[in-house]
């Protein structure tokens, strides 16, 4: 609160009524103005005779002015009761939004799982196709040998090759020979098993023997007297060396 | 104090939302407050727009009037002046140096811009008093501001508001008086 006469003679009335004062001073200049009946009797004084005055400075503005008052109200009040539906249509676009995204992720779910399953599927139908043609392979080998037509011979290894086995699979009627060599020694890289057959003291070729397979399909050869078993420098030769004799045996 | 109740009535309506109370102060107010936003920033149409803002911003600002603090025309006349030194600010702001440059500029146009001068009582009132009403209550200068430019003590310059609302007020007494001896004779 600050004393009446402070305030009448320092003008802070005038300064109060255009907002010049501090805060401080507004609040204390209030309270004096609330508890001093005569003083605010001056104010309301020098607020009628400023009234008075802007009345009389008064110039008329355009009636334009008014109805342009008018549409600008209108619009802050459309937009103040707007609020309401606007907050619903908000609301829905959040749940549709929210839905929308939650879609959005399940198709994406779906769309690696289905992604998945496909490359699994093709993995499957890749190991079916496999085992499909393994198992063709597999059938064939084993109807050429489980035939009643096929003579199966064993050609145990001599001192070159001890404990060596090779089994060779012969069918005269059509004229097919499989060999499992399986059984028979590793080779140096340089080096290869080849199979001859005897007819009237010749040897002829019969092919090289691979032993990383386990049925290699050989020459037939016609009255044949025996199957001989040769190792020789790797790709073959055209004739056997008859001091690298592994195996034979007599049909 | 009628005219204090007559618009205390106005603005309960307008507190409550009713848009006609405004327009009812917007007839009563309207030319008072262009007449100090028109001397202030001394451009009709920037003036208009003015206006338009100030009367928007009762609208929206209407419950932090507090009718026991002083009249409805004091409460506006600030908003009116406040808006108006802002948009002048604004618009100075980049050629602006300090703050009494912005009437500075405003000087340069007072020639063209005669219908701004004030009129009636005011007129009476000896030169330094006239000049003091005008920067103050016309020209958006605060009282350091103005007796800095009147080139008076702050003092001085606060006994010349003083001296000269007191004489406005008698003048209008006089014419009070005046009136009611008309309104006498009159048969």
């Amino acid at each position: 609160m600050i004393d009446k006469k402070r305030i009448l003679e320092e003008g802070l009335l005038e300064l109060y009524l255009t907002e010049e004062l501090s805060e401080e001073l507004t609040i204390a200049v209030e309270e004096t103005l609330e508890k001093d009946k005569e003083l605010k009797e001056h104010f309301d004084a020098l607020e009628a005779d400023f009234e008075r005055m802007g009345m009389e400075q008064a110039i008329a503005p355009p009636n334009a002015i008014k109805v342009r008052l008018k549409n600008a109200i209108n619009q802050t009040e459309a937009t103040k009761t707007n609020w309401v539906p606007l907050s619903i249509a908000a609301g829905f676009a959040l749940i549709f939004g929210l839905s929308t995204f939650w879609l959005y992720v399940k198709w994406q779910g779906a769309e690696s799982n289905l992604s998945t399953l496909q490359s699994q599927t093709s993995q499957l139908q890749r190991k079916m196709d496999n085992l499909e043609s393994e198992f063709r392979l597999t059938s064939n080998r084993f109807e050429s040998i489980n035939n009643p037509d096929v003579v199966p011979l064993v050609l145990y290894g001599n001192q070159k090759a001890p404990n060596g086995k090779a089994v060779a699979y012969v069918n005269h009627k059509s004229h097919l020979v499989l060999v499992n060599p399986k059984g028979l020694p590793t080779l140096p890289k340089d080096k290869t098993y080849q199979m001859w057959s005897d007819v009237n003291g010749e040897m002829i070729n019969m092919g090289t023997l691979r032993t990383d397979n386990e049925l290699v399909p050989l020459k037939y050869i016609e009255n044949a007297e025996s199957l001989n078993i040769t190792i020789e420098p790797a790709g073959g030769s055209d004739h056997p060396t008859v001091e690298e004799l592994v195996s034979y045996v007599i049909l | 104090m009628k005219n204090s109740f007559e618009d205390h009535e106005v603005i309960t309506r307008l507190i409550s939302g009713d848009e006609t109370a405004l327009y009812q102060l917007y007839d009563k107010y309207s030319g008072a407050l262009f007449g100090v936003i028109l001397r202030m920033c001394r451009d009709k149409i920037k003036a208009e727009d003015l206006l338009q803002e100030t009367f928007v911003k009762i609208w929206k600002n209407i419950e932090a009037y507090d009718a026991s603090k002083g009249r409805f025309y004091t409460w506006a006349y600030r908003i009116a002046r406040n808006t108006t030194l802002n948009s002048i600010r604004k618009k100075n702001k980049l050629i602006q140096t300090d703050d009494l440059s912005v009437y500075d500029i405003k000087e340069v146009n007072e020639e063209e811009t005669d219908y701004t001068a004030l009129k009636g009582s005011i007129k009476t009132l000896e030169p330094h008093h006239q000049k003091a009403i005008t920067l103050v209550y016309y020209s958006g200068y605060t009282h350091k501001q103005a007796h800095k430019k009147m080139g008076v003590p702050l003092g001085t310059f606060k006994s010349y508001i003083k001296q000269a609302l007191k004489q406005l007020r008698e003048t209008y007494s006089e014419k009070l008086i005046y009136i009611w001896f008309v309104l006498e004779l009159m048969p």
